[in-house]
Parts: C-alpha cells; structure tokens; sequence
C-alpha cells in the first residue's frame, strides 16, 4: 500500500471525529482500517486519546459556587443602590436640555441685552451664551468618566487584592 | 415504512431539542437583562464545573481559575444585557472568561504563563521551569494517573483550548468560532493540531 492511501485514512480519522465524514469515505475508511494493522492502531491511539478526554476529571474547589454567589450577590446590591442616582443624573440631563432648548431664545435676548447694557463685544456674549449651552453636557460627561473611572479601579483593586 | 417514520421521529426530536433549547437561551437573556439573582445563582450552579474546567485548561493553574470564575460571573451579571439568546448560553459564558484571561495576560505577559496565542504566528510562552510539573500538572495529577492528564498539560493552551470545548463541552465548530473570535477554518486547522498533538504525547508517553 502507497503513502498515500495511509495519509487518507490517517486524516479520515481525525475528520471524522472534529468535524466528520461523508458514508462513502467512511465505507472506505472501514475497509481500509480492516486490512492495515499501521492505521487502525493509528484510529485506536486516537480514540483513546478521546475517550480518555471525554472522562477526564477536575477535582472542584470546594465552595466556588457559594462564594461566588455571594460576591455577585453583593455586587447586584451595589449596582442597584446606585441605579436611582444614575437615573437621577440622566433626568436632570434630559431636562436641563429640555429647558435649555425651550429658554433659548429668551437666553438669548437676555445675553444680547446684557451685553449691550455693559457694553461687551458680540463675540464674548455669544461665547457665553454657547457656554450655558454646553456646560450641562461637559459636566454631565465629567460624571459618567469618573464613575467608569472608579469602577474599572475598584475591579483591579479587587484583583489585586487577591 | 419504519425507516422513514423513525427518520420523521428523529428529525421532530432534533426540531424540539433546538426549540427548548433556544426558549431556554431566550429566557436566560431575559432573566440576565433583569438581573434576576435567582437565575444567576442558578446558572452558577449550573456551569460551574464546565466553567471551572474549562478555566484550568485555559490558564493552567486552579488558583488563577477559581479568580478568574469568581471574575467571569461579576461580568455576566455586568454585561448580562449584552447577551440576546441567539446562541448559546455557554457559548457566551465562555468568551467572557476567554476574554477576561487574555486581558489579564496581555497586563502580565509573566514567562511563567502557558500563552493562548497561537504557536505558528507567535512564540509560545513557556513554563518557567519544565523539570518541575506545571501548576496544570499538579491539578491533573492529583485526580489521576492517567496519561491523557499528563499528556494533555504538555501541548499549548491553545490546543488544549479547543480541545476542551470540542470534546468536552461538545461545542460546534461554529460555535467554537464565535467563542474564540476566529474563522472556522482556524478552529479546524487548530482541533487538528491539538489532535495530533495529543495522540503524539499519549504515543510518546506510551513508547518511553
């Protein structure tokens, strides 16, 4: 028998079990395997390699599921101590621009009022009236960072911690 | 006659198999998007040894697996919303902790690390000391043996990898894909390997 032949079987054998093999191939592989002594001990080495995977063990460590029911336990508590607040700062935010956009124009005279009254150039007024517009964002943004910011460093001080 | 109707049998069970097992996807979805603590405390119980094995595998010692399951159920109940129910559950379970392990990795980069980075594209990182057993040697050891155990915490994490989710968790290959975040033909091209390397180990262990 050529190579060949015992690199077909050597690699039907390993197909069929990763991702398996048509029935003509396996009508082959059958035939094949009953006349040469090479690939069948091949397919047997194998299998047992397989099986022996298969029922494998991991002793595991006592009381990993307890703990980390309680540590998520306890972290769902914090979680949800800190949802209202964070549903508070996203109200504040949608309504802070509501009446941002609703006062706009009345802001606006008013900033064109003042600066007329103390003789400021256009060019700082309207600076500041873009400014009453974005600071409620900036501010808004400087929250969400930190608090990602305190999250990621309380995970890796827990980490460390270990 | 009876070929066929058991053909018809056979397929309607595999229909009904996948349907139950995609409602329990979906309601899983739904429990973590609400956070709900008696599921997670149900699913922990659940995968815990598939999830625990799958971690001493992947980062080749019992202690930096039990940190990282601890690690991996804070983020399913973090990223829990991020999981719609359209593929498995521990499809799922598992790239979060693959992910988590190679975050941590690329943090260290200790020498002393079994790396999951593949063999072909880029060196393997070693253990620190190869006469001594490996932590992973050490687990394995201590429940049995068996050379499959030895022979197993001698190839690259990487094989080892899939290995576990294919003859283990009984993974598909596309699943496994998904899992690991590379194409198919990668997932194949590895399982061989890992085969291969497997069966040469056990045969090398047999020989000596």
């Amino acid at each position: 028998m050529s190579d060949k032949i015992h690199d077909r079987a050597e690699q039907l054998i390993a197909q069929e079990r990763v991702e398996g093999i048509s029935p003509a191939d396996h009508d082959w592989l059958s035939a094949h395997l009953q006349d040469c002594a090479q690939c069948a001990n091949h397919a047997r080495h194998t299998e047992h390699a397989l099986r022996g995977l298969r029922t494998m063990a991991i002793p595991m460590p006592t009381g990993l599921a307890s703990r980390t029911q309680f540590r998520v336990q306890l972290r769902l508590q914090e979680m949800r101590e800190r949802e209202p607040k964070r549903r508070a700062l996203w109200l504040a935010c949608v309504v802070s621009w509501a009446f941002g956009i609703v006062s706009a124009p009345y802001v606006w005279r008013l900033f064109q009022w003042f600066g007329e009254r103390t003789g400021v150039p256009k060019l700082v007024w309207e600076v500041g009236f873009g400014l009453w517009w974005t600071i409620p964002a900036l501010f808004f943004v400087i929250v969400v960072f930190m608090e990602k910011m305190r999250q990621s460093s309380e995970s890796e001080l827990t980490r460390k911690s270990k | 006659m009876s070929a066929t109707t058991s053909c018809l049998t056979a397929n309607r069970s595999a229909t009904l198999f996948s349907t139950l097992m995609a409602d329990e996807a979906k309601s899983i979805a739904r429990g973590l998007q609400k956070r709900d603590p008696d599921l997670l405390d149900h699913l922990i119980e659940l995968y815990q040894y598939r999830l625990f094995r799958y971690l001493v595998y992947i980062t080749g010692s019992k202690e930096r697996a039990e940190d990282f399951f601890q690690e991996t159920w804070i983020r399913v109940l973090e990223r829990g919303h991020q999981y719609d129910g359209k593929s498995k559950f521990e499809a799922w379970l598992f790239a979060i902790a693959r992910h988590l392990v190679i975050d941590w990795q690329r943090s260290k980069k200790a020498q002393s690390l079994d790396s999951l980075t593949d063999p072909e594209q880029e060196h393997p990182l070693q253990f620190a000391n190869e006469k001594e057993p490996s932590p992973l040697q050490q687990v394995l050891s201590q429940e049995s043996e068996e050379n499959v155990q030895a022979s197993m915490s001698q190839i690259p994490a990487i094989y080892r990898e899939v290995l576990v989710l294919r003859f283990q968790e009984e993974l598909q290959i596309e699943e496994m894909a998904g899992v690991l975040s590379v194409p198919i033909s990668t997932v194949k091209s590895r399982l061989y390997r890992g085969l291969d390397a497997l069966r040469g180990r056990l045969q090398g262990g047999a020989a000596s």
